[in-house]
């Protein structure tokens, strides 16, 4: 509860502060707060052109919230462990790459979701035994192994696999894509996000896992007091290693649901920042899976909603991220946060 | 041919050393610092901005608007630092997810500000500040020498800047009271505490002064890579030095060896793919290598690798 308060202190906070700064930009920020939410399709814009309305609006926002969800599980994960998963950025990337490559082989949804998962797990996996056998920190070593994997997809892209015309990697087949784009129904055209319903239920379950089992005891045991956790007759190692594996997992559902599903193609040279914005989500969410759905969907309707506000208030764009960066400031400054594993 | 691999090397090399020193203040002094991306970005958008404001009142060739932008470069990325010090030294915030939180708000914050600035000043509504190129010093006689000639000619100034400041830091952390003091509070901020030092007034100096060091890189790497500052400057150069910090084990000499393997590594690369013909997509793979190197380094000389003791620990008078 004391968790609630002080993430929800931090979002007012930020709300005022922007609204402040709409103010002093001589906008209105009530009608530009209402233009958020509007854009996000949970309110009735004033018009709407062919083939959409508020409910297919919605649903192209739950296709931006399903990645963002699946990454800041992966970083709440991995602190409950007493990891900092800084790499969520990296896994995402290669997870979304290794998908991309699968579905050149087999076009199919479900190979798409697996390589992923696969691909984001060996990664974390990476990172937890470098960690235990030769004890590099992991924010050092998922740091490099962001750029690295960064480098190497963007070589990859840009040497055998770009889109001419749009500079990006070509697109993945509608076959194996995650999101059903322009699906008509009723005469309107939906995005239809498949994976969000897994990434709910995944946030259900890590919340009965960590909560109810013995690994995820584990788990958190390990996150709070290592040494207490050893002499308590845990095998650490094991643990340290579960942890970042799953939460690279995590980390890697987030990437195909981003890569395969939201965006259909790659971006070399640059490593996604929905990564980091994911250990503020996960910050703001207090670090519970239940948590992370709920500050996701908030952080969305800024992020989602922020492109029918600039256009309709002809404001910078840019505002949305600075809010959402006030949030993160905001919410890191409440020690909201469990002790990493030192 | 030989001759731009050095003044390639040397301009991306300096620039990263200087922020790696910055690192190295901050980390010695406790305070892990991932925020070195952010610090440089905001440091170069603030010099940026007062360049191209000076322009309009000395006119694009006089050398003031250089100076004075490195300057507020300093200023800037220094006053910015200081909220990552208040997060982590104040309110006591987990270091790293400040660190992360620093860049996520430069990033936002100079983004937004560059087109609001660029709006209300200059009336036009581009994203980055159009520098004009940076001069370009040859000391005479020095620069005949064969090959390492090379490196006295086409100088930019600020790697003379740089290095006269490396080596005033270089002084200020190993010959000074202050330095002792801070490399104290990184490895034992309470026998620090005990000995009659304020660990958190030290810290957030410590903090401030890789702000300022960053900023110089910033701005920089506005001058060499691209002669603009445009939200594209966050390319991962903070991470770099990182890297290039951790490489030279937290001490600035080391760390200048690195930084300049890193340099000349990305420069030899760069031509070496020039000279056989491949498309300029094969440079990625050699910016990979610095960052291979580094974690080759930690698995297999971890041991020798020392971080300093307290670092990323949060100091509290009250804990013992």
């Amino acid at each position: 509860m004391r968790k609630f308060t002080q993430s929800l202190i931090a979002i007012i906070i930020s709300l005022i502060f922007g609204a402040l700064i709409l103010w002093l930009m001589g906008k209105d920020p009530v009608s530009a707060y209402m233009d958020l939410l509007r854009g996000s399709g949970l309110m009735e814009k004033v018009r709407y052109s062919g083939r959409q309305n508020m409910f297919t609006d919605f649903m192209s926002f739950i296709d931006a919230m399903t990645p963002m969800i699946f990454a800041s599980l992966a970083v709440a994960l991995a602190l409950k462990g007493g990891f900092f998963n800084i790499g969520v950025s990296g896994q995402m990337l290669f997870a979304g790459f290794c998908a991309h490559m699968a579905a050149m082989i087999l076009p199919s949804k479900i190979a798409v979701v697996i390589v992923g998962l696969i691909a984001g797990a060996l990664i974390g996996a990476l990172i937890g035994w470098l960690k235990y056998r030769f004890n590099v920190n992991e924010v050092v070593s998922s740091i490099m192994m962001n750029s690295i994997l960064m480098y190497l997809i963007t070589f990859y892209i840009n040497t055998f696999y770009i889109n001419p015309v749009s500079r990006q990697s070509k697109s993945i087949i509608s076959a194996a894509r995650l999101t059903l784009s322009g699906f008509r129904w009723e005469g309107l055209k939906i995005d239809i996000a498949l994976a969000f319903p897994l990434a709910v239920v995944t946030a259900l379950f890590l919340h009965w896992f960590i909560e109810r089992t013995t690994y995820g005891y584990e788990i958190k045991a390990s996150g709070l007091s290592p040494n207490a956790a050893y002499y308590a007759g845990m095998n650490v190692n094991r643990t340290a290693l579960m942890t970042m594996t799953l939460s690279g997992a995590l980390a890697g559902l987030a990437g195909v649901s981003y890569f395969c599903g939201y965006l259909a193609a790659i971006q070399p040279g640059v490593v996604p920042s929905m990564g980091f914005d994911a250990i503020a989500v996960s910050l703001l969410g207090g670090n519970n899976p239940l948590g992370c759905v709920l500050a996701s969907f908030l952080i969305t309707v800024i992020s989602k909603g922020s492109v029918y506000m600039s256009s309709r208030q002809n404001i910078d764009m840019e505002i949305a991220s600075l809010v959402t960066a006030f949030i993160l400031t905001f919410a890191a400054c409440s020690s909201v946060i469990g002790r990493r594993r030192k | 041919m030989l001759d731009m691999i050095i003044i390639d090397g040397l301009s991306f090399s300096l620039p990263l050393f200087i922020m790696a020193i910055g690192g190295i203040y901050s980390e010695k002094s406790g305070i892990t610092n991932l925020a070195l991306e952010g610090f440089q970005g905001f440091g170069a958008f603030t010099g940026a901005f007062v360049t191209v404001y000076l322009y309009g009142i000395f006119g694009a060739e006089s050398s003031v608007p250089y100076y004075a932008g490195f300057i507020c470069a300093v200023i800037g990325g220094g006053i910015f630092a200081l909220l990552h010090a208040l997060l982590c030294v104040k309110f006591k915030a987990d270091q790293v997810i400040s660190g992360v939180v620093m860049n996520i708000l430069a990033m936002a914050l100079t983004s937004f500000l560059t087109k609001r600035i660029n709006a209300s000043f200059f009336g036009n509504d581009a994203n980055k500040f159009m520098l004009s190129a940076s001069a370009r010093i040859t000391v005479p006689g020095l620069c005949d020498i064969p090959v390492i000639g090379a490196a006295f000619r086409d100088i930019y100034p600020f790697e003379i800047m740089i290095l006269v400041v490396a080596i005033v830091m270089w002084y200020v952390m190993y010959r000074t009271v202050y330095g002792m003091r801070l490399r104290a509070c990184g490895d034992n901020p309470h026998s620090a505490d005990a000995a009659g030092i304020n660990v958190y007034s030290v810290r957030t100096i410590a903090v401030f002064i890789s702000g300022c060091l960053s900023g110089i890189a910033g701005m920089s790497f506005a001058y060499s890579v691209s002669a603009n500052f445009s939200p594209d400057i966050y390319l991962g150069y903070g991470y770099l030095s990182i890297a290039a910090l951790i490489f030279g084990n937290w001490s600035i000499l080391p760390a200048l060896f690195a930084c300049l393997m890193f340099g000349f590594a990305r420069s030899m690369g760069a031509a070496a793919i020039h000279q056989l013909g491949l498309p300029s997509s094969y440079n990625d793979l050699v910016r990979t290598l610095p960052y291979v190197l580094t974690l080759l380094l930690l698995v297999f000389f971890g041991k020798s690798n020392r971080s300093p003791r307290a670092l990323g620990q949060i100091y509290d008078k009250g804990q013992r």
